[in-house]
């Protein structure tokens, strides 16, 4: 049996023995996106279990297991975890650190040290974050947007969520700046910017808003340190200081973020249509080039978040123009998208029943967010359930079913393994539905004007939570056996050939399922596009000891 | 753009030439409020940064050297963070003081 | 990762062969991540200036009076203190290149001098403020007094952002005292410099932030309270 990197690694300091400390010191990308992933995980289910506790709360009227502040608490935990911890580096520190060195052919990232340290750190602001649940008066209570005056006021662990959100947001840079390098330096020769497969180009966009965006939110969090510490006074009116401005500057990153989530997981969609359509992407180059516009028109409509909060007309016009462009490039996707599936030999595979899911759900989330981009629908929808459910919709039903859709498009690559494709797309139908119970209501609920982050409401509203509670069990149901079936899949499954799914991207022509330690034998020459197939075959072929071409 | 094969003595001159023309910049910074472009300080005085600055970067920080890629990365950035500061200058210009706001309009100018 | 690096070579289907661009000995790459991290530097202060404009175009008088009273001469000093220790850096990359080991060291020394030097300065002029009721949470700049909500403002900025400005100054000077060691211990030599590099670079940065920090601050308010806008 050839050694596969499990068996061996490269570590950061010295040649430790002891599989542990391999483990803690390894500069692989393929472990470290791994030991994101066990993380990032494990957040993720503390913050949906936090979601349920909240979900029971509001099965009725009036308050049952929590008080207010308790609850504010809760949302603000979800939230914070959910963006900061799981959603954000997400895909790229999963994904990004996995799979996207292989598909350019390439043996590492630029800097692998430095990857292994902003692991770490990413760990570090995990801690800090955690640690603000135990000591003095617990999570902050402000919601995971941290708006003045409150957070500056309230006695809840403000400072140490802050510091938190600002020690992730500097791994988030060190990320995107160590992604940037090694797909400008290290493609493999041949390999243009216009042979890359989609979801590096995903990657590269999400890259360039890592590194620019995150250090206004960085240097915001800082403000509002200096603020809660210092008094500096920017953010106080007894001072002068104008709360909306910690808005202005909180959006300018954290609208782009919201970009910085999509656009890699709409890679991984490039990725699977294609190969499970059997049929070269319906137009590459539009997709590739609408990852750089998402990315560079993403910066420029933070004030939709701001409508109510006492911007100028003139401001909040220029704001839903540029938002209702940004639009475009999406539905341009889509389109390719759909065309690529027209006439192709589509198999049903897990992975592209979940990518045709979230077509579907995502397709809800971007039109509700168009409809709340106009001026006149926001002042009545803002802050209601239909933001919520907007935003729940573009992201868990975007971001993270596009995870899960990798998740099961790259298990057999990361694992050498195959799950059961009867139980994993079982739970599909159990996510997608219980998904749909939960979030759908919400819209209605929103129309009507239920606020968002009440932790009471009038019984009118009742119904519409009462099924949104039935969709949580469900939804949850689903999740647990996803997960379940891949724990299964990793320890009994049958094993995998390197090639699975016959796709034609370079991290499938590895020689072995795992991939050895310094991933291909030998590093081809690219002359050939991404996804080439003729007649549902893939048309490239590789002597898998030389890597020459022998088709 | 081999940087093993560099002209000590050319660069050390180059190096010395912008000394002298930030030491000088620098003396205008000063000397710009009482002499020339009185009313309008802060425009006279953030122009003079901008030389500065493109000197620094230019010829300190070799950018003149490198591939373009760089140099229109900090045009982008430039562009955006221009772009941030100009909505903002908007939103600030049409603030309905009254209507949204118990900060008075600033009388003096 | 043992032994010298030796790039591979990939073959097309002529039979030309292509050299590999790996993740080690990168130069041009390490040089690219810096610049990178460098704009995040950027994007960073421009935020802060962001908020600093726009407070500056609701209380433009204030904003006046408050630069006049800082303390010019000194900030002055300071800006050529910075300005020349950019020279020394740059120079000592120089020499470093050119074969003069000694030389870049002695370089490197000068600007870390430099460097504690303008610390000093602004040590002096915080206390200065400090003792005229000027300062972060003390008399002035506390919610009762009377300083007018544009002088607080400015004053809370000029804190912070000068505040951060002397942080990445002693970052600095760590960096520098790093690469005395790495330069001691071999491991930055005439052919092996991206370290040198990129911290003369992260100094060209450092002293660029000044460049745009002390007029904002220290010179609008220069030409007597009506040179304004």
């Amino acid at each position: 049996m050839s050694k596969t990197y499990f068996d061996e690694t490269h570590c950061a300091i010295g040649h430790p023995k002891s599989t542990f400390m391999q483990w803690m010191l390894t500069v692989d990308h393929k472990r470290i996106g791994i030991m994101y992933a066990a993380v990032m995980f494990v957040f993720f289910f503390v913050a949906v279990f936090t979601a349920f506790a909240m979900r029971l709360e509001l099965f009725a009227p009036g308050g049952q297991y929590m008080d207010g502040d308790t609850f504010n608490q809760a949302f603000t935990l979800h939230g914070v975890i959910m963006i900061f911890l799981f959603i954000i580096p997400g895909i790229p520190a999963i994904f990004g650190n996995i799979v996207m060195p292989l598909m350019i052919g390439a043996k590492d990232v630029s800097f692998p040290r430095l990857n292994w340290f902003t692991f770490w750190l990413y760990i570090a602001g995990c801690c800090i974050a955690l640690a603000s649940l135990f000591i003095g008066e617990g999570v902050a209570d402000t919601g995971w947007t941290f708006y003045a005056p409150y957070s500056m006021n309230t006695g809840t662990n403000v400072i140490m969520a802050l510091v938190a959100a600002f020690v992730l947001g500097f791994a988030s840079i060190l990320t995107g700046l160590n992604f940037l390098v090694t797909i400008h330096r290290l493609r493999a020769p041949g390999m243009t910017f216009f042979k890359m497969p989609l979801f590096v180009w995903g990657i590269y966009a999400t890259a360039w808003i890592q590194l620019l965006a995150t250090p206004v939110v960085g240097i915001t969090l800082i403000l509002a340190i200096l603020e809660k510490y210092f008094g500096i006074g920017i953010f106080d009116p007894a001072k002068g200081g104008d709360p909306v401005l910690f808005q202005h500057l909180f959006w300018i990153y954290s609208h782009p973020a919201v970009y910085l989530m999509i656009l890699p997981a709409f890679g991984i969609m490039s990725e699977i249509i294609p190969t499970f359509s059997r049929k070269e992407v319906f137009g590459y180059r539009t997709i590739a080039l609408s990852s750089a516009s998402i990315a560079g028109i993403g910066y420029l409509v933070w004030g939709h978040h701001l409508y109510t909060s006492g911007m100028s007309d003139v401001a909040k016009t220029v704001f839903s123009f540029l938002t209702f462009f940004v639009a475009i490039p999406t539905g341009v996707k889509f389109y390719d998208w759909v065309a690529t599936m027209y006439q192709g030999k589509i198999v049903l595979s897990t992975p592209m029943i979940w990518a045709m899911g979230t077509i579907v759900t995502f397709a809800i989330g971007g039109i509700t967010g168009i409809t709340i981009t106009m001026i006149g629908l926001d002042i009545h929808l803002q802050d209601t359930y239909y933001t919520v459910a907007h935003f729940h919709y573009a992201i868990l039903g975007g971001v993270v079913f596009l995870m899960f859709a990798g998740m099961h498009y790259w298990f057999p690559l990361v694992t050498g393994k195959l799950y059961d494709e009867g139980k994993a797309k079982i739970a599909f139908w159990l996510n997608f539905i219980g998904f749909n119970l939960l979030w759908f209501p919400m819209f209605i609920a929103g129309y009507y004007g239920m606020p968002r982050r009440y932790f009471d409401y009038l019984p009118e509203f009742q119904i519409y939570h009462q099924i949104s509670f039935v969709g949580a069990v469900v939804f949850i149901a689903g999740l647990i056996y996803m997960f379940w079936v891949f724990f299964k899949g990793w320890t009994k499954g049958e094993a995998s050939t390197p090639n699975p799914w016959n796709a034609t991207t370079l991290e499938w022509h590895l020689p072995t399922s795992p991939p050895p330690l310094e991933n291909h034998t030998k590093v081809p020459y690219v002359d050939f596009e991404p996804y080439e197939y003729h007649h549902g075959e893939p048309v490239v072929k590789f002597n898998y000891e030389t890597m020459q071409r022998i088709d | 753009m081999d940087t093993n094969t560099v002209n000590y003595q050319e660069e050390r001159k180059v190096y010395y030439k912008v000394l002298v023309g930030l030491l000088l910049l620098t003396a205008v910074t000063f000397i710009q409020p009482h002499l020339f472009m009185t009313e309008s300080t802060f425009l006279a005085q953030m122009l003079i940064a901008v030389v500065k600055a493109y000197l620094i970067v230019m010829f300190y920080m070799h950018l003149k050297g490198e591939k373009l890629i760089i140099a229109m990365v900090w045009f982008a950035i430039s562009l955006v963070t221009v772009f941030f500061i100009i909505v903002i200058g908007i939103d600030v210009v049409n603030f309905q003081y009254g209507a949204e706001s118990h900060i008075t309009a600033p009388s003096a100018h | 990762m043992s032994g010298p690096y030796v790039p591979e070579i990939a073959t097309d289907r002529e039979g030309n062969e292509h050299e590999v661009q790996g993740w080690q000995g990168d130069f041009y790459g390490g040089k690219l991540g810096f610049w990178l991290f460098m704009l995040t530097e950027v994007m960073m202060f421009g935020a802060m200036f962001l908020a600093l404009a726009y407070y500056n175009t609701l209380h433009p008088q204030d904003f006046l009076d408050a630069s006049a009273s800082l303390n010019r001469l000194l900030g002055g000093i300071n800006t050529v203190i910075l300005l020349v220790s950019a020279l020394t850096m740059g120079l000592g990359l120089l020499k470093m290149r050119a074969g003069d080991v000694k030389g870049a060291k002695l370089m490197i020394w000068a600007t870390i001098i430099l460097a504690t030097a303008f610390l000093i300065i602004k040590g002096f002029e915080w206390t200065a403020e400090y003792n005229h009721g000027i300062f972060l949470m003390h008399d002035k700049l506390l919610p009762e007094s009377s300083l007018a909500f544009g002088q607080k403002l400015f004053f809370g900025l000029y804190f912070s952002m000068t505040g951060l400005h002397g942080v990445h100054i002693i970052i600095g000077i760590g960096l520098m005292l790093w690469l005395l060691k790495r330069i001691n211990a071999g491991k930055v030599s005439t052919d092996h410099n991206i370290l040198y590099l990129n911290i003369a670079l992260y100094w060209d940065i450092v002293h660029l932030i000044w460049v745009f920090v002390f007029p904002y601050y220290y010179m609008i308010g220069a030409g007597g309270v009506t040179g304004g806008h």
